[in-house]
């Protein structure tokens, strides 16, 4: 390769890689917990949802909503929880008093649901749990699962109040995504000679440059297709827009309804109103059981009610493939319920066409739910490599700026800055470790109790990592901080709820169990790390501070 | 050691040149190329496929502004690629007959 690619390949590199190194981590990290979101939300609540079939009780919600309000000739969508334990649930205002005509539905719902609603006063929106036929809001029923899902797109941002027209923290996250992908081209044409000859190279007792530079080519090359996947669909899935408005707008006139609609995002339903009571009953129970029935293999994802009870009512499900059987589908039908007609319908299992395909694999690529958990065990792993690649990225970009001839104010400021990344990065493991254990020893806990918790201790201990001062001393502290507080996490839970390990073994909730042993893991891993680094750590020293010398491990060791 | 200064831009107007021509115009191709495929093929298939070719071509036709030796050429490039790819659309020209 020639010097001046060479060079400028690995000048876009550092300049793409520096920029969005601690964000990424953030990404990388609350993202890898987030293939165990399940887990993590029955770890919470203390309720395994393992092997329950529960038979949707839909009648019995309907008529206990109807006590409140009045259901005629209103809408209703109901959006399935994965799992099929609960749903949300969407109730728009009724047709027949205050609007003649149903609304255009807010295009790509799903991401955005939550937050910044529009609603009518009459309007309702609730999540539903099956099992115990209880509602609770959107804040109460939010859990760690659902804070480190949505951190992992840095949705938390959104509310720092920054007003650009579109979601801030969604933005960011897809500039810090394309960055990535851009990051991951140079990285590899960088390293294009040497593919062969260094993919298995590590030499982990030589100097420390040699060790973090071995770390980031051999772990990022080899990680490579993973990451490049997740950059790619994570662009597609967080800021997908910066593509489909221009298409919008330049194939289909502007109607971005239309472009999501033959996108197979949403059905516009337009059903006209008819003041006409419908006559007969509704069992919706039986509904949903015919067509589940129907599609055999699938899981029902979405129910659309238009107009309630009246002449014109017609209901519209949606449904998904198991991936197991069909990794590329999905199914829609809908029926006016006063005739039984079926205007329309496509089988989740056989009818899947081209656009299936290419969402499916976004999807299930980047969910990585199509092999069960062995799979997301691998991605969670594949994932944590991902921090490791970004941590030693960050290292190599010290050292190497670290020379006696750089004026000593360009060095301190490298320092900062990498402090203050290291900073940010290590302390997550153990604030997110803190954070499990709070939401089980605080006697009621919400989103807002979740933000205080999480992002004070953040604060805190990147501040306390910080005056440190010493990045081999921040490395020691967070090795032993996370090993007893990952070791507190089933301990918290045990005593809060009785739910020791042993016992959610015996009771067969794996999914409870599994957070709980994979917290113990980490807690050995990081105790196991701590002695090594103590035991035989070469040292290590940032020379513009000119402080004595000290023991360092690499940092990232622990997350594997 | 980082990347060697001999071989960098070091005036910022012509660097922020290449950032801008790598990312306004590299979108611009990629755009164009894009729009080019839906005067052949099903618009909703070729939309659905830019999710990854889309992004993907996107990244390197900005690395490419930064390779290329001259940055005014990638101007007049990526100006010329967009505008032969756009031709069929400006021309109204389709032959998927359908959508």
């Amino acid at each position: 390769m020639d010097h001046r690619k060479y060079n400028i390949y690995f000048h876009t590199h550092t300049i793409s890689g520096i920029i969005i190194a601690a964000l990424l981590y953030v990404i990388f990290f609350a993202g890898s917990f987030s293939f165990f979101k399940d887990d993590i939300a029955a770890w919470q609540k203390g309720r395994s949802e393992v092997g329950h079939q529960f038979d949707p009780p839909y009648n019995h919600l309907l008529d206990s909503l109807s006590q409140h309000y009045n259901l005629r000739g209103r809408n209703f969508n109901f959006y399935l929880l994965r799992q099929g334990q609960g749903t949300y649930v969407d109730i728009t205002a009724s047709q027949d008093t205050t609007i003649s005509k149903p609304k255009p539905k807010p295009a790509k719902e799903g991401r955005k649901r939550g937050r910044g609603r529009s609603q009518d006063d009459d309007a309702a929106y609730f999540r539903y749990h099956f099992a115990d036929k209880t509602a609770g809001d959107y804040s109460d029923s939010y859990d760690m699962a659902e804070f480190l899902y949505r951190l992992h797109f840095l949705a938390q941002l959104n509310q720092v109040g920054i007003n650009i027209g579109t979601p801030f923290g969604y933005l960011v996250a897809g500039i810090v995504a394309f960055l990535f992908l851009f990051a991951l081209i140079t990285g590899l044409l960088l390293h294009w000679d040497k593919i062969k000859s260094n993919f298995f190279l590590f030499r982990p007792m030589s100097k420390w440059k040699t060790v973090w530079t071995d770390m980031h080519t051999v772990l990022g090359v080899i990680g490579f297709p993973f990451q490049l996947v997740f950059a790619v669909t994570g662009v597609v899935l967080i800021v997908n827009y910066v593509l489909l408005v221009p298409f919008a707008n330049l194939l289909y006139n502007g109607d971005s309804d239309k472009l999501y609609e033959s996108l197979q995002y949403n059905k516009t339903i337009k059903v006209d109103y008819t003041y006409k009571p419908m006559t007969g009953t509704f069992d919706m129970d039986a509904f949903v059981g015919k067509w589940q029935k129907e599609w055999k293999d699938a899981k029902i994802s979405r129910i659309y009610i238009r107009n309630y009870m009246d002449e014109s009512m017609q209901v519209s499900l949606e449904a998904k493939p198991n991936a197991e059987t069909n990794f590329a589908g999905s199914g829609f039908a809908t029926v006016n319920i006063a005739s039984g007609k079926v205007l329309e319908q496509k089988s989740p299992n056989t009818d899947g066409n081209y656009i299936d395909g290419v969402k499916s694999l976004v999807y299930h690529l980047h969910f990585g739910d199509f092999g069960g958990k062995p799979l997301r065990i691998v991605f969670f792993l594949l994932g944590l490599m991902g921090c490791a690649v970004i941590i030693s990225g960050i290292m190599i970009w010290l050292v190497a700026r670290d020379k006696v001839a750089t004026e000593l104010r360009k060095r301190r400021f490298n320092f900062w800055a990498s402090n203050f990344f290291l900073a940010a990065c290590l302390s997550m493991l153990p604030v997110t470790a803190f954070t499990f254990i709070m939401v089980k020893m605080l006697a009621h806990v919400d989103q807002a109790v979740i933000y205080r918790t999480y992002f004070y201790s953040w604060l805190v201990l990147g501040v306390y990592l910080m005056i440190l001062r010493s990045l081999p001393r921040m490395n020691r502290h967070t090795l032993i901080l996370s090993a007893v507080l990952c070791l507190g996490v089933p301990i918290a839970n045990g005593i809060s709820t009785g739910l020791w390990i042993w016992n959610t073994w015996q009771q067969g909730a794996f999914d409870i169990f599994f957070i709980d042993a994979l917290f113990i893991v980490l807690a050995g891993s990081c105790a196991y790390a701590f002695t090594r680094v103590n035991a035989d750590a070469k040292t290590f020293k940032v020379l513009s501070l000119r402080e004595a010398p000290e023991k360092v491990l690499k940092a990232t060791v622990v997350r594997e | 050691m980082p990347a060697n200064k001999k071989y960098l831009t070091k005036s910022p107007w012509l660097r922020l040149s290449k950032i801008l021509a790598g990312s306004i115009g590299g979108y611009a191709v990629m755009m164009s190329l894009h729009l080019f495929f839906a005067a052949f093929l099903p618009k909703e298939n070729v939309v659905i496929t830019a999710c990854f070719t889309g992004y993907l071509l996107w990244a390197f036709l900005l690395l490419y502004a930064f390779i290329a030796t001259n940055v005014w050429r990638v101007w007049g490039l990526y100006i010329l690629l967009t505008v032969v790819f756009a031709l069929p659309y400006l021309l109204k020209f389709n032959l998927n007959h359908g959508s």
